[in-house]
Protein backbone atom coordinates (compact mmCIF):
# COMPACT_ATOMS: atom_id res chain seq x y z
CA UNK A 1 0.00 0.00 0.00
CA UNK A 2 2.95 2.34 -0.04
CA UNK A 3 2.17 3.42 -3.13
CA UNK A 4 0.02 6.02 -2.53
CA UNK A 5 2.75 8.54 -1.86
CA UNK A 6 3.20 8.78 -5.63
CA UNK A 7 -0.16 10.40 -5.83
CA UNK A 8 0.75 12.86 -3.17
CA UNK A 9 0.48 15.09 -5.61
CA UNK A 10 -2.80 16.29 -5.68
CA UNK A 11 -4.67 14.44 -8.85
CA UNK A 12 -7.07 16.71 -10.47
CA UNK A 13 -10.00 15.22 -12.76
CA UNK A 14 -12.03 16.34 -15.55
CA UNK A 15 -15.92 16.07 -15.36
CA UNK A 16 -16.90 19.43 -16.26
CA UNK A 17 -18.18 19.45 -19.93
CA UNK A 18 -18.18 15.43 -19.97
CA UNK A 19 -21.68 14.15 -21.52
CA UNK A 20 -23.49 12.51 -19.28
CA UNK A 21 -22.46 8.60 -19.00
CA UNK A 22 -26.47 7.72 -17.20
CA UNK A 23 -28.83 9.02 -17.07
CA UNK A 24 -31.74 7.74 -14.95
CA UNK A 25 -34.82 9.63 -15.49
CA UNK A 26 -38.34 9.46 -13.12
CA UNK A 27 -37.47 6.19 -11.51
CA UNK A 28 -39.42 4.74 -9.34
CA UNK A 29 -39.84 0.91 -7.73
CA UNK A 30 -42.63 -0.73 -6.39
CA UNK A 31 -42.92 -3.90 -4.39
CA UNK A 32 -45.94 -5.84 -3.78
CA UNK A 33 -48.62 -4.26 -5.79
CA UNK A 34 -47.44 -0.69 -5.00
CA UNK A 35 -47.76 -1.00 -1.09
CA UNK A 36 -44.25 -0.46 -0.41
CA UNK A 37 -42.32 2.22 -2.55
CA UNK A 38 -38.65 1.91 -2.46
CA UNK A 39 -38.36 4.75 -5.22
CA UNK A 40 -40.45 7.80 -5.50
CA UNK A 41 -39.54 9.92 -8.74
CA UNK A 42 -35.89 9.79 -8.78
CA UNK A 43 -33.44 11.53 -11.15
CA UNK A 44 -30.06 12.54 -11.67
CA UNK A 45 -27.13 12.40 -14.20
CA UNK A 46 -24.03 11.05 -13.64
CA UNK A 47 -20.93 12.68 -16.10
CA UNK A 48 -17.68 10.86 -17.11
CA UNK A 49 -15.14 10.54 -15.14
CA UNK A 50 -17.47 11.68 -11.55
CA UNK A 51 -17.39 9.47 -8.59
CA UNK A 52 -20.74 9.67 -6.89
CA UNK A 53 -21.70 8.15 -3.62
CA UNK A 54 -25.10 7.12 -2.77
CA UNK A 55 -25.11 7.86 0.81
CA UNK A 56 -28.69 7.75 3.31
CA UNK A 57 -30.07 5.76 6.03
CA UNK A 58 -31.28 1.86 6.03
CA UNK A 59 -33.98 1.63 3.87
CA UNK A 60 -33.85 4.89 1.64
CA UNK A 61 -33.70 2.92 -1.47
CA UNK A 62 -29.66 3.49 -2.54
CA UNK A 63 -29.35 0.06 -2.98
CA UNK A 64 -32.33 -0.53 -4.92
CA UNK A 65 -31.30 2.19 -6.96
CA UNK A 66 -27.81 0.73 -7.49
CA UNK A 67 -29.36 -2.66 -8.44
CA UNK A 68 -31.36 -0.73 -10.64
CA UNK A 69 -28.49 0.87 -12.81
CA UNK A 70 -26.57 -2.54 -12.50
CA UNK A 71 -29.56 -4.44 -14.00
CA UNK A 72 -30.05 -6.78 -11.38
CA UNK A 73 -33.87 -5.30 -10.94
CA UNK A 74 -36.27 -3.43 -13.23
CA UNK A 75 -37.99 -0.42 -11.90
CA UNK A 76 -42.03 -0.05 -11.70
CA UNK A 77 -41.54 3.42 -13.78
CA UNK A 78 -38.95 5.48 -15.10
CA UNK A 79 -36.36 5.01 -17.75
CA UNK A 80 -32.40 4.40 -16.84
CA UNK A 81 -29.89 4.86 -19.76
CA UNK A 82 -26.41 4.42 -20.21
CA UNK A 83 -24.31 5.39 -22.46
CA UNK A 84 -27.21 6.39 -24.22
CA UNK A 85 -28.37 2.91 -24.21
CA UNK A 86 -31.83 1.83 -22.36
CA UNK A 87 -30.70 -1.03 -19.42
CA UNK A 88 -33.12 -3.85 -19.72
CA UNK A 89 -30.67 -6.16 -17.81
CA UNK A 90 -26.96 -7.03 -16.37
CA UNK A 91 -23.75 -6.58 -18.44
CA UNK A 92 -20.24 -5.78 -18.33
CA UNK A 93 -20.54 -2.16 -19.64
CA UNK A 94 -21.52 -1.87 -15.92
CA UNK A 95 -19.68 -3.60 -13.42
CA UNK A 96 -20.20 -4.31 -9.76
CA UNK A 97 -18.45 -4.79 -6.42
CA UNK A 98 -20.29 -6.34 -3.88
CA UNK A 99 -20.26 -6.15 -0.40
CA UNK A 100 -20.47 -9.92 -0.02
CA UNK A 101 -17.12 -11.37 -0.69
CA UNK A 102 -18.04 -13.03 -4.77
CA UNK A 103 -14.47 -14.61 -5.99
CA UNK A 104 -15.07 -18.04 -7.01
CA UNK A 105 -13.57 -20.02 -4.59
CA UNK A 106 -13.04 -23.22 -6.76
CA UNK A 107 -11.11 -20.59 -9.31
CA UNK A 108 -7.16 -19.27 -8.34
CA UNK A 109 -6.75 -15.74 -7.90
CA UNK A 110 -5.76 -15.57 -11.80
CA UNK A 111 -8.58 -17.53 -13.02
CA UNK A 112 -10.78 -15.04 -11.08
CA UNK A 113 -9.68 -11.90 -12.84
CA UNK A 114 -9.92 -13.67 -15.87
CA UNK A 115 -13.12 -15.31 -15.65
CA UNK A 116 -15.00 -11.99 -16.21
CA UNK A 117 -12.89 -11.27 -19.54
CA UNK A 118 -13.67 -14.72 -20.60
CA UNK A 119 -17.28 -13.99 -20.67
CA UNK A 120 -16.73 -10.93 -23.04
CA UNK A 121 -14.55 -12.69 -25.29
CA UNK A 122 -11.00 -11.70 -24.96
CA UNK A 123 -8.24 -13.57 -26.37
CA UNK A 124 -6.81 -15.91 -23.86
CA UNK A 125 -3.02 -14.40 -24.30
CA UNK A 126 -4.31 -10.88 -23.83
CA UNK A 127 -6.36 -12.01 -20.85
CA UNK A 128 -3.83 -13.60 -19.25
CA UNK A 129 -1.53 -10.07 -19.36
CA UNK A 130 -4.41 -7.98 -18.23
CA UNK A 131 -4.99 -10.33 -15.62
CA UNK A 132 -1.62 -9.77 -14.20
CA UNK A 133 -1.12 -5.99 -14.73
CA UNK A 134 -4.66 -5.70 -12.55
CA UNK A 135 -3.52 -8.12 -9.88
CA UNK A 136 -0.22 -6.13 -9.84
CA UNK A 137 -2.03 -3.02 -9.63
CA UNK A 138 -4.01 -4.17 -6.75
CA UNK A 139 -0.63 -5.78 -5.06
CA UNK A 140 -1.46 -9.66 -5.34
CA UNK A 141 0.80 -10.42 -7.76
CA UNK A 142 1.88 -12.88 -5.02
CA UNK A 143 -0.75 -14.51 -4.90
CA UNK A 144 -2.05 -15.49 -8.75
CA UNK A 145 -2.08 -18.76 -7.94
CA UNK A 146 -3.73 -19.15 -4.30
CA UNK A 147 -7.63 -19.69 -3.77
CA UNK A 148 -9.82 -17.62 -2.29
CA UNK A 149 -9.89 -19.22 0.89
CA UNK A 150 -6.74 -18.57 1.88
CA UNK A 151 -7.23 -14.97 1.29
CA UNK A 152 -7.93 -12.46 3.95
CA UNK A 153 -11.32 -10.30 3.58
CA UNK A 154 -9.42 -7.09 1.78
CA UNK A 155 -7.80 -9.53 -0.46
CA UNK A 156 -10.65 -10.82 -1.66
CA UNK A 157 -12.24 -7.40 -2.07
CA UNK A 158 -9.09 -6.42 -4.53
CA UNK A 159 -9.45 -9.54 -6.59
CA UNK A 160 -12.72 -8.37 -7.17
CA UNK A 161 -11.91 -5.17 -7.92
CA UNK A 162 -9.07 -6.40 -10.47
CA UNK A 163 -11.92 -8.87 -12.08
CA UNK A 164 -14.37 -5.89 -12.50
CA UNK A 165 -11.48 -3.19 -13.58
CA UNK A 166 -10.35 -5.95 -15.78
CA UNK A 167 -13.53 -6.13 -17.86
CA UNK A 168 -12.99 -2.01 -18.66
CA UNK A 169 -16.63 -1.03 -17.81
CA UNK A 170 -18.21 1.93 -18.28
CA UNK A 171 -19.52 2.44 -14.79
CA UNK A 172 -18.26 1.11 -11.75
CA UNK A 173 -20.97 0.47 -9.57
CA UNK A 174 -19.97 -0.60 -5.58
CA UNK A 175 -22.31 -1.61 -3.01
CA UNK A 176 -21.12 -0.89 0.38
CA UNK A 177 -17.41 -2.85 -0.91
CA UNK A 178 -15.78 -1.65 2.49
CA UNK A 179 -18.18 -2.57 4.88
CA UNK A 180 -17.37 -6.15 6.07
CA UNK A 181 -13.38 -5.02 6.19
CA UNK A 182 -12.10 -3.58 9.97
CA UNK A 183 -11.16 -0.24 9.84
CA UNK A 184 -7.72 -0.57 8.93
CA UNK A 185 -8.22 -2.43 6.13
CA UNK A 186 -10.87 -0.46 5.16
CA UNK A 187 -8.94 2.42 5.09
CA UNK A 188 -6.42 1.19 2.93
CA UNK A 189 -8.40 0.08 0.59
CA UNK A 190 -10.24 3.85 0.21
CA UNK A 191 -6.42 4.86 -0.71
CA UNK A 192 -6.66 2.03 -2.98
CA UNK A 193 -9.60 3.09 -4.84
CA UNK A 194 -8.95 6.26 -5.17
CA UNK A 195 -5.51 5.31 -6.87
CA UNK A 196 -6.71 2.83 -9.28
CA UNK A 197 -10.24 5.26 -10.66
CA UNK A 198 -7.48 8.08 -10.86
CA UNK A 199 -5.44 6.04 -13.30
CA UNK A 200 -8.61 3.87 -15.04
CA UNK A 201 -10.28 6.68 -15.64
CA UNK A 202 -13.48 5.33 -14.43
CA UNK A 203 -17.09 7.03 -13.94
CA UNK A 204 -18.37 5.59 -10.14
CA UNK A 205 -21.20 5.06 -7.92
CA UNK A 206 -20.42 4.15 -4.98
CA UNK A 207 -22.85 3.01 -1.95
CA UNK A 208 -21.81 3.61 1.85
CA UNK A 209 -23.15 4.26 5.51
CA UNK A 210 -19.92 5.90 5.83
CA UNK A 211 -20.26 9.51 5.47
CA UNK A 212 -16.76 10.04 6.19
CA UNK A 213 -16.15 7.57 3.49
CA UNK A 214 -18.25 9.55 1.17
CA UNK A 215 -16.66 13.00 1.61
CA UNK A 216 -13.31 11.25 0.87
CA UNK A 217 -13.93 9.15 -2.10
CA UNK A 218 -16.69 11.48 -3.82
CA UNK A 219 -17.01 14.20 -6.03
CA UNK A 220 -20.36 14.32 -5.58
CA UNK A 221 -22.89 12.85 -2.66
CA UNK A 222 -26.50 12.28 -3.59
CA UNK A 223 -28.11 11.85 -0.13
CA UNK A 224 -31.54 9.78 -0.35
CA UNK A 225 -34.01 9.95 2.21
CA UNK A 226 -36.16 7.04 3.19
CA UNK A 227 -39.51 5.35 2.83
CA UNK A 228 -40.23 6.37 -0.45
CA UNK A 229 -36.90 7.02 -1.43
CA UNK A 230 -36.08 10.00 -2.84
CA UNK A 231 -32.78 12.26 -3.21
CA UNK A 232 -32.97 14.42 -0.59
CA UNK A 233 -29.59 16.81 -1.56
CA UNK A 234 -27.33 16.79 -4.40
CA UNK A 235 -23.86 17.84 -3.60
CA UNK A 236 -21.36 18.63 -5.40
CA UNK A 237 -17.80 18.65 -3.05
CA UNK A 238 -16.83 22.06 -4.23
CA UNK A 239 -14.69 22.32 -1.53
CA UNK A 240 -12.11 19.74 -3.23
CA UNK A 241 -11.56 22.59 -5.78
CA UNK A 242 -12.09 20.04 -8.53
CA UNK A 243 -8.98 17.68 -6.97
CA UNK A 244 -9.16 14.69 -5.87
CA UNK A 245 -7.11 13.98 -2.11
CA UNK A 246 -5.20 10.89 -2.13
CA UNK A 247 -4.47 11.50 1.74
CA UNK A 248 -7.13 11.70 4.26
CA UNK A 249 -5.35 14.42 6.56
CA UNK A 250 -4.63 16.37 3.79
CA UNK A 251 -8.68 16.49 2.40
CA UNK A 252 -9.77 17.06 6.71
CA UNK A 253 -7.44 20.25 6.43
CA UNK A 254 -9.44 21.84 4.01
CA UNK A 255 -11.80 24.75 4.40
CA UNK A 256 -15.41 23.50 4.17
CA UNK A 257 -14.83 19.63 5.10
CA UNK A 258 -15.89 20.12 8.33
CA UNK A 259 -19.15 22.35 7.40
CA UNK A 260 -19.98 19.33 4.95
CA UNK A 261 -19.40 16.24 7.21
CA UNK A 262 -21.50 18.73 10.11
CA UNK A 263 -24.02 19.08 7.36
CA UNK A 264 -23.87 15.33 6.02
CA UNK A 265 -24.34 14.12 9.81
CA UNK A 266 -27.46 16.23 10.39
CA UNK A 267 -28.94 15.06 7.16
CA UNK A 268 -28.65 11.91 8.36
CA UNK A 269 -30.10 12.48 11.92
CA UNK A 270 -33.12 14.33 10.90
CA UNK A 271 -33.57 10.81 8.98
CA UNK A 272 -33.32 8.78 11.81
CA UNK A 273 -35.39 11.29 14.04
CA UNK A 274 -38.41 10.74 11.65
CA UNK A 275 -37.98 6.87 10.93
CA UNK A 276 -38.16 6.41 15.07
CA UNK A 277 -40.63 9.14 15.54
CA UNK A 278 -43.01 7.13 13.55
CA UNK A 279 -43.76 8.55 10.62
CA UNK B 1 26.07 -8.62 22.87
CA UNK B 2 29.58 -9.56 22.09
CA UNK B 3 30.52 -5.68 21.48
CA UNK B 4 29.06 -4.70 25.19
CA UNK B 5 31.66 -7.16 27.04
CA UNK B 6 34.33 -6.08 25.33
CA UNK B 7 33.77 -2.37 26.23
CA UNK B 8 33.55 -3.03 29.79
CA UNK B 9 36.27 -5.26 30.67
CA UNK B 10 36.05 -4.30 34.34
CA UNK B 11 32.99 -6.79 34.60
CA UNK B 12 35.59 -9.64 33.70
CA UNK B 13 35.58 -12.14 36.56
CA UNK B 14 32.37 -10.47 38.47
CA UNK B 15 29.00 -12.68 38.68
CA UNK B 16 26.60 -11.23 35.73
CA UNK B 17 23.45 -11.31 37.86
CA UNK B 18 20.80 -12.60 36.03
CA UNK B 19 17.21 -11.72 36.70
CA UNK B 20 15.21 -14.05 38.27
CA UNK B 21 12.81 -15.44 35.72
CA UNK B 22 9.29 -14.72 36.64
CA UNK B 23 7.26 -17.65 38.38
CA UNK B 24 5.74 -19.86 35.77
CA UNK B 25 2.40 -20.06 35.00
CA UNK B 26 0.87 -23.15 35.40
CA UNK B 27 -2.45 -23.28 33.59
CA UNK B 28 -5.27 -25.18 35.08
CA UNK B 29 -5.67 -28.96 34.26
CA UNK B 30 -7.47 -29.86 31.15
CA UNK B 31 -10.27 -32.31 31.66
CA UNK B 32 -11.82 -34.98 29.44
CA UNK B 33 -14.84 -33.20 28.88
CA UNK B 34 -13.32 -29.49 28.44
CA UNK B 35 -15.81 -27.37 26.55
CA UNK B 36 -15.26 -27.28 22.75
CA UNK B 37 -11.53 -28.89 22.74
CA UNK B 38 -10.25 -30.60 19.35
CA UNK B 39 -8.08 -33.39 20.40
CA UNK B 40 -4.98 -34.10 18.78
CA UNK B 41 -4.91 -36.65 15.46
CA UNK B 42 -3.29 -39.25 17.74
CA UNK B 43 -5.10 -38.94 20.68
CA UNK B 44 -8.38 -39.03 18.11
CA UNK B 45 -7.10 -41.97 16.73
CA UNK B 46 -6.56 -43.35 20.04
CA UNK B 47 -10.07 -42.69 21.32
CA UNK B 48 -11.75 -44.10 18.24
CA UNK B 49 -10.03 -47.38 18.65
CA UNK B 50 -11.04 -47.44 22.64
CA UNK B 51 -14.45 -47.14 21.69
CA UNK B 52 -14.06 -50.16 18.77
CA UNK B 53 -12.34 -52.22 21.60
CA UNK B 54 -15.45 -51.27 24.46
CA UNK B 55 -17.96 -52.54 21.36
CA UNK B 56 -16.55 -55.28 21.25
CA UNK B 57 -16.01 -55.97 24.92
CA UNK B 58 -19.53 -55.09 25.35
CA UNK B 59 -20.35 -57.71 22.78
CA UNK B 60 -17.95 -60.54 24.24
CA UNK B 61 -19.55 -59.72 27.69
CA UNK B 62 -23.04 -60.02 26.47
CA UNK B 63 -21.79 -63.63 24.66
CA UNK B 64 -20.68 -64.92 27.96
CA UNK B 65 -22.94 -63.63 30.17
CA UNK B 66 -26.18 -65.44 28.74
CA UNK B 67 -27.37 -68.54 29.73
CA UNK B 68 -25.11 -71.61 28.07
CA UNK B 69 -28.44 -73.02 27.12
CA UNK B 70 -29.23 -70.07 24.53
CA UNK B 71 -25.76 -69.45 23.97
CA UNK B 72 -25.81 -70.10 20.60
CA UNK B 73 -27.95 -67.36 19.48
CA UNK B 74 -25.07 -64.41 21.03
CA UNK B 75 -22.25 -65.69 19.20
CA UNK B 76 -19.17 -64.50 20.58
CA UNK B 77 -16.59 -62.00 18.60
CA UNK B 78 -14.55 -65.39 17.83
CA UNK B 79 -17.80 -67.20 16.58
CA UNK B 80 -18.71 -64.49 14.25
CA UNK B 81 -14.97 -64.15 12.80
CA UNK B 82 -14.55 -67.83 12.30
CA UNK B 83 -17.94 -67.45 10.26
CA UNK B 84 -16.64 -64.95 8.27
CA UNK B 85 -13.23 -66.50 7.61
CA UNK B 86 -15.67 -69.60 6.55
CA UNK B 87 -17.84 -67.77 4.82
CA UNK B 88 -15.01 -66.23 2.38
CA UNK B 89 -12.82 -69.17 2.60
CA UNK B 90 -15.69 -72.07 1.84
CA UNK B 91 -18.83 -70.63 0.97
CA UNK B 92 -17.53 -68.11 -1.88
CA UNK B 93 -19.35 -65.43 0.01
CA UNK B 94 -17.10 -62.82 -2.42
CA UNK B 95 -19.46 -63.39 -5.22
CA UNK B 96 -21.90 -62.48 -2.76
CA UNK B 97 -20.46 -59.23 -1.60
CA UNK B 98 -19.75 -58.53 -5.04
CA UNK B 99 -23.17 -59.06 -6.49
CA UNK B 100 -24.30 -56.46 -3.67
CA UNK B 101 -21.60 -53.74 -4.70
CA UNK B 102 -22.90 -54.21 -8.41
CA UNK B 103 -26.61 -53.77 -7.04
CA UNK B 104 -25.64 -50.89 -4.94
CA UNK B 105 -23.36 -49.12 -7.92
CA UNK B 106 -26.33 -49.62 -10.46
CA UNK B 107 -28.84 -48.49 -8.00
CA UNK B 108 -27.11 -45.46 -7.16
CA UNK B 109 -25.82 -44.42 -10.03
CA UNK B 110 -29.12 -45.05 -12.19
CA UNK B 111 -30.28 -42.45 -9.13
CA UNK B 112 -27.54 -40.04 -9.37
CA UNK B 113 -27.90 -39.75 -13.30
CA UNK B 114 -31.30 -38.44 -12.54
CA UNK B 115 -31.76 -36.55 -9.43
CA UNK B 116 -28.33 -34.40 -10.34
CA UNK B 117 -30.15 -32.66 -13.38
CA UNK B 118 -33.62 -32.44 -11.75
CA UNK B 119 -31.99 -30.99 -8.40
CA UNK B 120 -30.08 -28.54 -10.15
CA UNK B 121 -32.76 -27.18 -11.83
CA UNK B 122 -35.37 -26.81 -9.30
CA UNK B 123 -32.60 -25.79 -7.36
CA UNK B 124 -31.70 -22.98 -9.97
CA UNK B 125 -35.48 -22.29 -11.25
CA UNK B 126 -38.04 -21.88 -9.12
CA UNK B 127 -41.11 -22.57 -11.59
CA UNK B 128 -39.33 -25.94 -12.02
CA UNK B 129 -39.39 -26.40 -7.81
CA UNK B 130 -43.17 -25.60 -8.15
CA UNK B 131 -43.94 -28.00 -10.94
CA UNK B 132 -42.21 -30.98 -9.23
CA UNK B 133 -41.62 -30.33 -5.62
CA UNK B 134 -44.96 -31.51 -4.57
CA UNK B 135 -44.89 -34.58 -6.36
CA UNK B 136 -41.34 -35.69 -5.61
CA UNK B 137 -41.26 -34.57 -2.26
CA UNK B 138 -44.41 -36.59 -1.53
CA UNK B 139 -43.06 -39.29 -2.98
CA UNK B 140 -40.16 -39.29 -0.50
CA UNK B 141 -42.84 -40.49 2.43
CA UNK B 142 -43.56 -43.59 0.54
CA UNK B 143 -41.94 -46.33 2.22
CA UNK B 144 -39.50 -47.82 -0.22
CA UNK B 145 -40.24 -51.55 1.22
CA UNK B 146 -44.00 -50.92 0.32
CA UNK B 147 -42.89 -51.65 -3.51
CA UNK B 148 -41.56 -54.99 -2.76
CA UNK B 149 -44.97 -56.45 -3.95
CA UNK B 150 -45.58 -54.00 -6.91
CA UNK B 151 -41.83 -54.99 -7.98
CA UNK B 152 -42.14 -58.11 -7.65
CA UNK B 153 -45.27 -58.21 -9.69
CA UNK B 154 -43.32 -56.09 -12.19
CA UNK B 155 -40.04 -57.85 -12.63
CA UNK B 156 -39.98 -61.05 -10.98
CA UNK B 157 -37.64 -62.39 -8.16
CA UNK B 158 -34.56 -60.69 -11.04
CA UNK B 159 -31.84 -58.45 -10.33
CA UNK B 160 -33.91 -55.54 -11.81
CA UNK B 161 -36.08 -55.49 -9.06
CA UNK B 162 -33.54 -55.00 -6.38
CA UNK B 163 -31.76 -52.46 -7.85
CA UNK B 164 -35.51 -51.04 -8.79
CA UNK B 165 -35.96 -51.18 -4.53
CA UNK B 166 -32.20 -49.41 -3.95
CA UNK B 167 -33.55 -46.63 -6.64
CA UNK B 168 -36.63 -46.07 -5.67
CA UNK B 169 -35.00 -45.96 -1.72
CA UNK B 170 -32.52 -42.89 -2.67
CA UNK B 171 -34.14 -41.36 -5.20
CA UNK B 172 -36.71 -38.85 -4.21
CA UNK B 173 -34.28 -37.99 -1.11
CA UNK B 174 -31.44 -37.64 -3.32
CA UNK B 175 -33.50 -34.99 -5.41
CA UNK B 176 -34.27 -32.90 -2.54
CA UNK B 177 -30.56 -33.06 -1.02
CA UNK B 178 -29.29 -31.55 -4.31
CA UNK B 179 -32.40 -29.07 -4.72
CA UNK B 180 -31.29 -27.93 -1.44
CA UNK B 181 -27.50 -27.68 -2.19
CA UNK B 182 -28.68 -25.76 -5.23
CA UNK B 183 -30.64 -23.46 -3.74
CA UNK B 184 -28.09 -22.63 -1.25
CA UNK B 185 -25.51 -21.26 -3.94
CA UNK B 186 -24.56 -17.87 -2.74
CA UNK B 187 -26.89 -15.33 -4.43
CA UNK B 188 -24.26 -12.65 -5.23
CA UNK B 189 -22.21 -15.24 -7.05
CA UNK B 190 -24.69 -15.20 -9.31
CA UNK B 191 -25.19 -12.06 -9.59
CA UNK B 192 -21.63 -11.06 -9.78
CA UNK B 193 -20.96 -13.00 -13.00
CA UNK B 194 -24.78 -11.97 -14.33
CA UNK B 195 -23.36 -8.09 -13.96
CA UNK B 196 -19.70 -9.36 -15.87
CA UNK B 197 -22.09 -10.15 -18.70
CA UNK B 198 -22.48 -14.05 -18.01
CA UNK B 199 -25.10 -15.68 -20.09
CA UNK B 200 -28.00 -17.88 -18.33
CA UNK B 201 -26.49 -20.89 -19.27
CA UNK B 202 -22.71 -19.81 -18.24
CA UNK B 203 -23.89 -19.03 -15.10
CA UNK B 204 -25.50 -22.27 -14.16
CA UNK B 205 -22.75 -24.47 -15.46
CA UNK B 206 -19.90 -21.76 -14.48
CA UNK B 207 -21.06 -20.81 -11.17
CA UNK B 208 -23.70 -22.40 -10.28
CA UNK B 209 -22.76 -26.27 -10.87
CA UNK B 210 -19.44 -26.18 -9.77
CA UNK B 211 -20.37 -24.04 -6.46
CA UNK B 212 -22.98 -26.37 -5.51
CA UNK B 213 -21.00 -29.40 -6.31
CA UNK B 214 -19.13 -30.24 -2.98
CA UNK B 215 -22.26 -30.01 -0.69
CA UNK B 216 -23.91 -32.13 -3.98
CA UNK B 217 -21.51 -34.63 -3.41
CA UNK B 218 -21.74 -34.80 0.13
CA UNK B 219 -25.31 -35.49 -0.31
CA UNK B 220 -24.50 -38.35 -1.71
CA UNK B 221 -22.11 -39.54 0.76
CA UNK B 222 -25.12 -39.70 2.86
CA UNK B 223 -26.91 -41.08 0.57
CA UNK B 224 -25.26 -44.07 -0.74
CA UNK B 225 -25.05 -44.88 3.45
CA UNK B 226 -28.71 -45.08 2.65
CA UNK B 227 -28.60 -47.33 -0.07
CA UNK B 228 -26.41 -49.56 2.12
CA UNK B 229 -29.15 -49.79 4.74
CA UNK B 230 -31.97 -50.70 2.23
CA UNK B 231 -29.73 -53.53 0.69
CA UNK B 232 -31.21 -56.41 2.60
CA UNK B 233 -34.51 -55.38 2.52
CA UNK B 234 -34.05 -55.47 -1.46
CA UNK B 235 -32.46 -58.95 -1.30
CA UNK B 236 -34.69 -60.39 0.70
CA UNK B 237 -36.61 -60.10 -2.44
CA UNK B 238 -36.57 -63.97 -4.09
CA UNK B 239 -33.42 -64.26 -2.51
CA UNK B 240 -30.61 -66.33 -4.46
CA UNK B 241 -27.73 -64.19 -4.25
CA UNK B 242 -25.96 -61.12 -2.53
CA UNK B 243 -25.07 -60.88 1.20
CA UNK B 244 -28.70 -60.23 2.15
CA UNK B 245 -29.50 -63.85 0.45
CA UNK B 246 -27.06 -65.19 2.71
CA UNK B 247 -28.31 -63.75 5.60
CA UNK B 248 -31.92 -64.95 4.75
CA UNK B 249 -30.39 -68.31 4.24
CA UNK B 250 -28.55 -68.97 7.38
CA UNK B 251 -31.53 -67.63 9.32
CA UNK B 252 -33.48 -70.07 8.36
CA UNK B 253 -30.72 -72.69 9.77
CA UNK B 254 -30.62 -70.18 12.57
CA UNK B 255 -26.75 -69.85 11.99
CA UNK B 256 -26.39 -66.21 14.21
CA UNK B 257 -22.78 -66.38 13.75
CA UNK B 258 -23.38 -65.48 9.82
CA UNK B 259 -26.17 -63.68 10.11
CA UNK B 260 -23.71 -60.95 12.23
CA UNK B 261 -20.88 -62.25 10.28
CA UNK B 262 -23.00 -60.61 7.22
CA UNK B 263 -24.26 -57.72 8.89
CA UNK B 264 -20.64 -56.71 9.99
CA UNK B 265 -19.37 -57.05 6.26
CA UNK B 266 -22.27 -54.39 5.03
CA UNK B 267 -20.87 -52.15 7.95
CA UNK B 268 -18.03 -52.27 6.71
CA UNK B 269 -18.46 -51.63 3.15
CA UNK B 270 -20.45 -49.11 4.01
CA UNK B 271 -17.69 -46.95 5.94
CA UNK B 272 -15.23 -48.18 2.80
CA UNK B 273 -17.82 -46.54 0.32
CA UNK B 274 -17.85 -43.41 2.70
CA UNK B 275 -14.02 -43.25 2.82
CA UNK B 276 -14.17 -43.42 -0.94
CA UNK B 277 -16.53 -40.64 -1.09
CA UNK B 278 -14.52 -38.43 0.87
CA UNK B 279 -11.48 -39.57 -0.92
CA UNK B 280 -13.01 -38.17 -4.09
CA UNK B 281 -14.36 -34.93 -2.51
CA UNK B 282 -10.82 -34.02 -1.42
CA UNK B 283 -9.05 -35.04 -4.95
CA UNK B 284 -12.19 -33.24 -6.93
CA UNK B 285 -12.23 -30.34 -4.63
CA UNK B 286 -8.74 -29.63 -3.65
CA UNK B 287 -9.69 -25.36 -3.40
CA UNK B 288 -12.50 -26.83 -0.76
CA UNK B 289 -10.22 -29.05 1.38
CA UNK B 290 -9.91 -26.32 4.01
CA UNK B 291 -13.96 -26.96 5.24
CA UNK B 292 -13.44 -30.14 6.67
CA UNK B 293 -10.78 -29.26 9.39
Amino acid sequence: MTKIASLHAHASYDVGHAHPVLRAHRISKEYVNGTFTALDDVSFELKENQITAFVGPSGCGKTTMLRIIAGLEHPTRGRLEVSGKPVVGPGPDRGMIFQAYTSFPWLTVLENVEYGMKIIGIPAAERRERAMSFLKLVHLQKFVDSYPRSLSGGMKQRVALARTLAQNPNVLLMDEPFGALDAQVRWEMQELMIELIEREKKTVVAITHDIAEAIYLADRIIFFSRQPGRIKADINLDFKNGKRYPLKEELIKLPGYVDLEYRLFAMMREEIRDASSGE
Amino acid sequence: MRKMTEERPASVGSIVQTPAAAPLFIPPKRRFLELREQPSPNRSLLLGALGVICFFAVWELGHYLTDASSRRFVPSVENVAAALYRLFAEQDFLTDVLVSCRRIFISFLAASAIALPIGILMGCFGNMRALLNPTLSGCRYLPAASFIPLLLVWFGPTDTAKIALLFLGVIFFLISLILDNTNAVQKELVEASLTMGASRRKVLTGVVVPAAMPAIVDSMRNMIAVAWTYLVIAEIVGAQDGIGAVMMRAGRFLSVDVIMASILTIGLLGVITDLLFRAASRLLFPWNIERRS
